[in-house]
């Protein structure tokens, strides 16, 4: 309970770029979110026709 | 509470025994009623157990992902709404549901941008669904509101700074004199009582919509097909 006291009174890491400032926390957070993104749109979905040996379709 | 005319006798057959309307009354309120009820989704629609061929993509998921964390933000509140702000501060079960309640609100605003990214990449207003796009963009901003007030609704020294830092800002727009965000108990009210109801109806009327005119295919399912 008091590491995360410490943790939390302490100073946040910020990026400044130009007039766009955000915390260290909020961009990885984005940047998680539009990895996810991405990975959603290419990785394939499994389906009954991968797993079945006759090909019915969905 | 009534009987099925079926129910009473098995045999039963006759249009007169078997008919849901006994008066036969078209007019009834109760026939109209029901009418709406059944024609808000075509039969087999509400629940459906086979889509589309392009339904089966991961970007799909995002909707239904965003329904579940809801449910767990829902059930987590009611738990805390039973406990109290003394149950949360200094229990630990209260803290867990806190927790969990802080947690799945994240994954909740998470998984809901993301399926606005999809649907926003997808046109998902195609094709007579602007209503739909609509009432998600809708919820997507009551969400906001109903995230801040729960911020303002902690009761801890966060909880006071949001709202000294917030009511400079609510005043600007001229909402600061029915929206007080020095108000605990009106933060709290609206957090636990007004936007909850809001977005639960909301994501019924959602819901319905999806169903009703189906799920968005592809900007290029017509090409493939």
């Amino acid at each position: 309970m008091s590491a995360l006291s410490i943790v939390a009174e302490g100073p946040g890491k910020y990026i400044h770029w130009g007039v766009i400032q955000i915390s260290v926390a909020n961009a990885i957070i984005i940047a998680v979110m539009v990895l996810l993104f991405i990975l959603a749109l290419v990785v394939p979905f499994p389906t009954h026709d991968d797993q079945a040996d006759e090909g019915h379709s969905r | 509470m009534t009987t099925r005319a079926s129910e009473l006798s098995p045999d039963a057959t006759g249009p007169s025994e078997l008919s849901p309307d006994p008066t036969g009354d078209p007019d009834s309120w109760t026939n109209r009623l029901r009418g709406w009820f059944e024609g808000l989704v075509p039969a087999g629609q509400a629940l459906p157990d086979r889509q589309p061929v392009y339904v089966a993509s991961w970007i799909y998921v995002f909707g239904v992902l965003t329904l579940t964390a809801l449910v767990v933000v829902i059930a987590s509140g009611v738990v805390l709404s039973l406990g109290g702000a003394t149950w949360w501060h200094v229990s630990s079960v209260g803290h867990y549901v806190n927790s969990v309640h802080l947690w799945s609100v994240e994954l909740f605003f998470g998984f809901m941008v993301i399926h606005l990214w999809g649907n926003f990449w997808m046109a998902a207003w195609r094709g007579r669904r602007a209503m739909t796009w609509i009432t998600g963009i809708v919820l997507f901003l009551i969400s906001i509101g109903t995230s801040f007030t729960g911020f303002l609704s902690q009761s801890n020294f966060s909880a006071q700074w949001i709202a000294a830092e917030g009511k400079d800002g609510i005043n600007s727009i001229g909402a600061g004199a029915f929206f007080n965000v020095l108000n605990p108990a009106q933060m709290l009210l609206w957090h636990v009582v007004l936007l909850p109801l809001s977005v639960g109806l909301l994501t019924l009327l959602h819901i319905i919509l999806v169903r009703r005119h189906g799920v968005v295919p592809p900007l290029d399912a017509r090409l493939e097909n």
